[in-house]
């Protein structure tokens, strides 16, 4: 198996008594589409703050391109092909949307990856995003305003792309639109992980898919092995 | 080409070609009018265009930035002393007066440098910043002000406490002496391309990741930037432009005082850059010259009320127009009408 370009190791992180992130390991090979998945207060932003740099663990390392980044910022993570967005949108909504899309791409980058305009052409062409629209970003609508944070993302031209509920708020065939761009860049040669809450979305676009419970990694596997897990349906996919 | 492209950026009111030739119309107008008046006139139209370069570093650091600095003044403060310690020290030499200014002007960049990098690689949260620059220039007011005696002297300039620096030499190049009328073109000339020079910048990419910043610091990270290094490079602009501030006002006074780094002086620059749009440089020079010609007029013809008028003004403006008065009017009411422009929030922006 190639060397992982994403992996924690016992990653662990606690707020007061809460143990947010408990002995969390994880090897995200590349071109892999990971999927991680858990009920609420799993651990699952706080491992999303944990890769990309938003916190630092209190034990435990994080691994990018084989090169430990846990002691780096998060802007030097992005620099190295760490990609993200957020939970909650957060594009630039007063700026217009040409300049939300010049902000990553002037961003400076270590080691740029030639399939950048590539991915990002793509991206706005299937959003039906335009890169010179003058509009302020607030103009756009909800699914708009979701895909332009991806494609800000992409621009940066990331190695891994993180993404964290990115299809919150989307109706199902904003969804399904979402989940076939992935899949296109994911066989493009993009890594990429997701935290996800919409089962259907991870049935649909996931290889492998990670579940977390109680701050720690609970099972690990295919799609279908995950879907079949008794423990995993109990504490989660019965719910859903 | 490229340099006039940067000047009308979509980031300030202004960016059409007939703005452009009204700008260089009413600049050629105050040189014109500077040749016209009294000597008494053109030292006062100096005072208030040498408080411009301050405001216009307040309206990068917080209007563009979302960095309010509540101690602008401590560099003012800095910049002056340091003038007169250097120039007093060097009079007789033709140079020296140049020496100093760069001198000087290096000292603010020194110390914002330090002050500023504890300010954010510490990551402090920004509501905090206008404490901490707050307290660092009353501190500094206290220090100066217990600098009376003899003891508190540099080479042979004296520190002179609360009394100030007095007797502090006017710029000069080589020969030629800058005071009166002459030191009036110096100061329009001066003030002008510090305003050019924050207009290009704001313009330019640095200008855009800068508004990035104020809108979404976490964000901006997020894609890359060093926020820590940008927001630390504009504090220390913003520093270096409040001491040519402070520069031109001991270059045209000949003194300064501990009283002018005080908690009223501290607050002044503030008010300028709110009352007229602090996203703006264009309004924030306009509402600079303009509040300090309407405080000047009204100590000058007896009111004791000048500064409650001021502060009351403020008040107004930030009810009414709390994107800055000249902000509304120029840019807000033009684009989504008098309520978007009257009351901002309300309306949604």
């Amino acid at each position: 198996m190639a060397a992982s370009i994403l992996a924690t190791e016992r990653l662990a992180k606690r707020f007061g008594g809460v143990i947010a992130a408990d002995q969390v390991s994880l090897a995200v090979a590349p071109g892999e589409l990971r999927c991680i998945i858990g009920p609420n207060g799993a651990g699952k932003s706080t491992l999303f703050a944990l890769l990309c740099g938003i916190y630092p663990p209190d034990a435990g390392r994080v691994l990018l391109k084989g090169r430990d980044v846990t002691a780096e910022p998060a802007f030097r993570r992005v620099r190295h092909g760490l990609g993200l967005t957020f939970q909650t949108n957060r594009a630039y909504h007063s700026l217009s949307i040409r300049q939300n899309l010049e902000i990553p791409l002037r961003a400076e980058r270590l080691d740029r990856t030639h399939e950048r305009g590539q991915h990002l052409r793509y991206a706005l062409d299937e959003f039906g995003l335009d890169p010179l629209d003058e509009r302020p970003a607030r103009e756009l609508p909800h699914h708009r305003l979701q895909w332009l944070e991806i494609a800000m993302a992409l621009a940066n031209g990331p190695e891994v792309l993180l993404l964290d509920e990115p299809t919150a708020g989307l109706s199902p065939e904003e969804t399904r639109q979402t989940a076939r761009v992935l899949q296109h860049l994911n066989r493009s040669g993009l890594t990429i992980i997701v935290i996800e809450h919409d089962i259907a979305f991870v049935r649909e676009v996931a290889q492998s898919v990670t579940v977390l419970h109680q701050g720690r990694v609970f099972a690990e596997g295919s799609v279908e092995s995950i879907t079949a897990h008794e423990d995993v349906r109990r504490i989660y996919l019965g719910r859903a | 080409m490229r340099g006039f492209r940067l000047l009308t950026g979509p980031e300030d009111i202004g960016r059409s070609a007939w703005f452009w030739l009204g700008f260089a119309i009413v600049v050629a107008g105050i040189y014109g009018y500077a040749t016209l008046i009294s000597d008494f006139d053109a030292s006062n139209l100096a005072y208030y265009l040498s408080n411009i370069p301050i405001a216009l570093g307040l309206s990068l650091l917080w209007g563009y930035c979302g960095v309010l600095s509540f101690g602008q003044v401590a560099y003012f403060g800095i910049a002056g002393y340091l003038y007169g310690i250097i120039a007093g020290n060097m009079a007789g030499n033709d140079w020296g007066p140049l020496l100093a200014a760069l001198g000087s002007l290096a000292g603010c960049a020194a110390v914002a440098a330090v002050f500023g990098y504890f300010i954010f690689y510490a990551r402090v949260q920004m509501w905090i910043a206008p404490i901490l620059t707050l307290t660092f220039t009353l501190l500094l007011e206290t220090f100066l002000g217990q600098t009376a005696g003899y003891q508190w002297r540099v080479g042979s300039v004296q520190l002179g406490g609360y009394n100030g620096m007095t007797g502090i030499p006017s710029f000069q190049l080589a020969g030629l002496v800058f005071s009166g009328r002459s030191f009036c073109y110096y100061a329009l000339t001066f003030v002008l391309l510090c305003f050019l020079f924050c207009r290009m910048l704001v313009g330019s990419g640095a200008g855009r990741v800068m508004l990035a910043i104020r809108e979404d610091a976490l964000r901006t990270e997020l894609l890359g930037y060093d926020i820590r290094a940008r927001q630390l490079t504009v504090f220390v602009l913003a520093a270096v432009l409040a001491g040519i501030s402070g520069l031109l006002y001991v270059q045209w006074g000949n003194y300064i005082t501990p009283s002018q780094i005080g908690l009223l002086q501290a607050s002044l620059p503030v008010i300028w850059v709110a009352v007229g749009g602090r996203d703006s440089l264009l309004a924030v020079a306009i509402s600079t010259y303009v509040l300090n010609w309407l405080n000047y007029s009204l100590s000058s013809t007896g009111s004791e009320y000048a500064l409650v008028i001021i502060g009351g003004l403020l008040v107004a403006v930030m009810l009414f127009f709390p994107n800055g008065i000249i902000v509304a009017l120029a840019r807000d009411l033009p684009r989504h009408g008098w309520r978007a422009a009257l009351a901002p929030r309300l309306a949604g922006h």
